[in-house]
């Protein structure tokens, strides 16, 4: 359900973010809480809960004192952003990496 | 705030040492995993801490005090040991009456829960109950107790994996609303691994590990790839565990920041080390290398 | 207060504890009973024989037989649970002496009362002795309360001092124990056979009457609780 090779309060992180992407979580609508949270992906709550202030820290969630995190306004427009800057280290790199060792030129691509 | 702290903490079977100079510290609200091979001195270390044996020689501070004939800590903790002996005759619901009497935060609506989901026959005498049933009625105490400090040693044993799972999503349900301490023993590591805070590694009675589990879900990696490259790649690192086969090779080794990047841009397949591999592979390691 | 729930604890087996002593003493009274029915109808003269050599019967250890293992399993069953469950040793300790003294109340009541009914009966109408015999004391109904209090509650204590001597000491408490015992049985045997006047002494001893008798089993019991309660202190759960 995560993602093994990262650390796992990161990976909770990203998942929110998933969420926020694809329309899971509109703006300005709560997150699930730490508990929940954690109950859901089997995690320490304490793990869960440092994935949540991750994105709290970068602007994505806001704490709504006594009610919960809820989805900054802009947030999915923030996090697209922030993925297309790393889209080209995780997608491109790779993929023109694999291209080489199977001898394929990228500016012959087959179709 | 700790719960547990030891200094120097010895304890001699006659000639043995099962447990070896343990200076460790537990901190409060959080779920620790204490891990070891069987002999590792987890068991003895727990009845230490609960005063169930006396030490040879060293410290203890349990919630702050020495927990030796201590009724003020020992009703804070609650210690369910895989070897727990009961009385001929003792019913499931006899000891979970007295426990009742016994633990200041028992939760009798929890108890009836979770024996209805352990399906657990507590009309029956103890000794007639199958191994799996009985860790069911550790399991229960430990869970109904709300003990600030819990210890459950070996709780899995002889539980199918469905028991298995309700145990987990008990505990980790139980400890999101009622915080405390608990110390897990078991090898059951993958099982727990997403639920442990912090990881105390022991081998013949020593500390070997003692840290962030998240620290140690990261703290090596795998890379494989030609045997040359790998062999290229991990010249000077710290290596846990070499396997090869032809002109292949799966090195496992300690990663230091960036070397993932490092590997990857070396052409090698690069995968994390579960925490329980890496576990192996530290007490493999332990033993293996030359006695100093 | 904790030390309740040792007590507690020792009423879970309630079976155990009232339940099999007795039917222990129903039983061994009804085969009395049926003895004395049968003697009985061979004439007052068997009749009083029989009275006379009842006097050593010893079917009341019907009852006094289970109380002797209750101390082992006080110490052998229950403290290991007492302590997985976070109990103290004191608190331990505290709860079975109240345990202990309970007990010796309960079943010292239980036969003096029997006594009581079984002289003003006459031997329950059939001449038979049960509970006013030897080791119940044939004296007076408050000499068999205490004997028998004092006689069940030093044998608790013995019990738990023995089974706590062989979790703290191991096995090898036993032997010891047991070549001890086996040495003061032979200088005891070999004092009676080779010196003169040492059988005579010991038997003036032997009968040395009641009250003697009770400070000594007092004594007997008074050490055996005090190295109980030395032992348990310091005994481990492996």
């Amino acid at each position: 359900m995560l993602d093994e090779s990262k650390p796992l309060f990161i990976a909770v992180a990203e998942q929110i973010e998933d969420g926020i992407l694809d329309g899971t979580y509109p703006e300005d609508t709560p997150v699930p809480s730490t508990n929940e949270l954690a109950a859901f992906l089997r995690i320490n709550p304490a793990t869960a809960g440092k994935g949540l202030n991750r994105l709290a820290d970068a602007g994505v969630l806001v704490k709504r004192r006594g009610v919960g995190m809820f989805v900054t306004v802009g947030a999915a427009e923030l996090l697209r952003r922030r993925r297309r800057d790393d889209f080209a280290r995780a997608y491109i790199v790779p993929l023109l990496r694999e291209a080489a060792h199977l001898g394929i030129d990228p500016e012959n691509s087959p179709r | 705030m700790t719960a547990i702290e030891t200094r120097n903490l010895t304890k001699h079977f006659r000639d043995v040492a099962a447990i070896d100079d343990v200076s460790l510290s537990f901190a409060e609200g959080r779920v620790h995993g204490l891990l070891g091979r069987n002999g590792a001195g987890k068991t003895t270390l727990m009845k230490l801490l609960t005063g169930q044996i006396f030490a040879t020689s060293g410290e203890m501070r349990v919630l702050g005090q020495s927990p030796l004939e201590n009724p003020q800590v020992l009703a804070q903790t609650c210690f369910i040991q895989e070897s727990q002996k009961y009385p001929d005759g003792f019913r499931p619901l006899d000891v979970l009456r007295i426990a009742e009497g016994l633990y200041p935060a028992w939760d009798q609506e929890l108890a009836r829960e979770l024996i209805a989901d352990f399906r657990l026959p507590e009309k029956r005498a103890i000794k007639k109950l199958s191994r799996g049933q009985l860790s069911a009625v550790g399991i229960i105490l430990g869970l109904a107790s709300r003990a600030p400090l819990t210890f459950f040693d070996e709780p899995y044993l002889g539980l199918d994996a469905v028991a298995r799972r309700l145990f987990f999503d008990h505990l980790l349900a139980d400890f999101a609303d009622h915080p405390r301490t608990v110390i897990l023993s078991t090898h059951h590591i993958d099982e727990v691994s997403n639920l442990l805070e912090h990881v105390v590694l022991l081998d013949e009675g020593r500390v070997a590990i003692s840290e962030e589990a998240e620290t140690l879900q990261n703290a090596a990696i795998e890379v494989s790839g030609r045997r040359d490259e790998v062999m290229a790649f991990t010249a000077g690192a710290d290596v846990l565990h070499l396997q090869e086969i032809g002109s292949l090779a799966t090195s496992t080794l300690h990663a230091e920041p960036g070397s993932v990047e490092r590997a990857r841009a070396a052409g090698l397949q690069v995968a994390p080390v579960s925490l329980q591999n890496y576990i192996v592979h530290r007490t493999t390691a332990a033993a293996a290398a030359p006695v100093a | 207060m904790r030390s309740r729930n040792v007590i507690d604890m020792h009423l879970v087996n309630r079976m155990q504890a009232f339940g099999w002593p007795l039917i222990a003493v129903a039983f061994a009274l009804a085969i009395m009973l049926a003895v004395g029915a049968i003697v009985g109808s061979r004439g007052p003269e068997a009749q009083a024989e029989m009275y006379y050599g009842l006097q050593w019967n010893g079917a009341i250890f019907a009852l006094l037989g289970p109380l002797i293992g209750y101390g082992f399993t006080s110490m052998g069953q229950y403290f290991p649970l007492a302590l997985g469950l976070g109990l103290t040793r004191r608190e331990f300790a505290t709860g079975l002496s109240v345990v202990f003294l309970g007990n010796a109340v309960i079943y010292s009541v239980l036969i003096t009362v029997g006594k009581t009914i079984e002289k003003a009966t006459e031997g329950f109408g059939l001449s038979i002795r049960f509970f006013d015999v030897f080791y119940t004391s044939t004296g007076a109904p408050w000499q068999t309360l205490l004997q028998t209090f004092l006689l069940i509650l030093t044998v608790l204590f013995l019990g738990a001092a023995i089974t706590a001597a062989v979790l703290r000491f191991g096995q090898v408490f036993l032997w010891v124990a047991a070549a001890i015992l086996a040495l003061i049985g032979l200088g005891i045997l070999s004092g009676v056979l080779l010196l003169d006047g040492f059988g005579r002494a010991l038997l003036d001893v032997l009968t040395m009457g009641w009250g003697p008798w009770m400070v000594a089993i007092a004594v007997i019991g008074a050490v055996s609780a005090g190295a109980w309660l030395v032992l348990v202190r310091r005994t481990q759960v492996s």
